[in-house]
């Protein structure tokens, strides 16, 4: 397996061995400006949430100018990971119902109460119907991410995967690391491709950038 | 009329939680479902609480939602002729 390309996103950066777009400020600022930057027309990114936009944004940078781009397909899958679930809108929401005089529990804040809903958003807009999965794990731990999303390939369908670390614990807080890893042996010389193998010691040095 | 549609823009991005994006940005003519806007199911829900809570409008027919969300412009016509506050 090899990871043809890889972004980390944060509160305070981008980093890639894609083109990256341009921004300004932080947190939440930060992905309004590289969103409106990448010059993407797709209305439904503002009503997503902080954990969906990081990880719908770093996904965009990672496929743009990607061949077949948006032909359905169901040999890619989404496999996604992080610490936080989806604590963030949990407590948003909390907020929405607590006042006992004034409530209303609203479809467009509690839809977002699940942390799967990111592997969703990308699913959706690339036309992807194949495996998505978001697994909550109690830290970025590249042995597990290995495993599990090397184990997913292990189906007769799957032939590449987004996959990654996307996390939210505020919203000016988060992290998206996202790989597209395809099913093929690395080879250093490659003509077409490049990349690196698919191991723990890249996963880590990628999610440490 | 364009009171009404501001109006209607300003409340449309504060209950959909359309985080970032300013009135200008939507259309007046432009669909709010599918293509355009991109709203979903779920939206539809907000809007029909939309009516009723800041217009006294209760939809009584479901089918009446396609012709009355068409459009910023469509939801305004409709919200003027049948405000009841």
């Amino acid at each position: 397996m090899t990871i043809r390309s890889y972004v980390k996103l944060t509160s305070d950066r981008i980093v890639s061995d894609r083109p990256v777009p341009c921004f300004s400020g932080t947190g939440r600022e930060l992905l309004l400006s590289a969103f409106r930057a990448s010059g993407i027309s797709y209305p439904k990114f503002h009503k997503m949430d902080t954990l969906s936009k990081a990880g719908f944004l770093a996904t965009e940078i990672l496929l743009e100018g990607s061949d077949g781009r948006f032909v359905p397909r169901e040999d890619r899958a989404v496999i996604l990971f992080n610490s936080a679930s989806s604590l963030c809108d949990d407590r948003h929401y909390c907020k929405t119902i607590a006042d006992p005089g004034n409530w209303f529990p609203s479809p467009a804040v509690f839809v977002y109460t699940l942390p799967n809903i990111v592997t969703g958003e990308i699913a959706i807009r690339n036309k992807y119907y194949g495996e998505t999965c978001f697994y909550v794990l109690p830290e970025p731990d590249p042995e597990s991410i290995c495993r599990i999303v090397s184990d997913a390939f292990q189906d007769r369908m799957t032939s590449s995967a987004i996959c990654g670390w996307v996390d939210c614990t505020d919203d000016d807080t988060f992290e998206a690391v996202v790989f597209l890893v395809e099913d093929c042996i690395y080879e250093e010389n490659a003509l077409h491709g490049g990349g690196m193998p698919w191991n723990m010691e890249n996963i880590r040095t990628i999610l440490n950038k | 009329m364009n009171e009404l549609v501001n109006e209607l823009k300003l409340q449309l991005i504060d209950a959909l939680n359309l985080d970032g994006m300013t009135p200008e940005e939507i259309d007046d003519n432009a669909p709010l479902f599918g293509d355009g806007l991109g709203l979903d199911s779920i939206d539809a829900l907000e809007l029909i609480v939309l009516l009723e809570k800041n217009y006294g409008i209760k939809l009584a027919n479901p089918a009446e939602g396609k012709e009355i969300f068409r459009s910023v412009v469509a939801l305004a016509e409709y919200v003027g002729k049948n405000r009841k506050k």
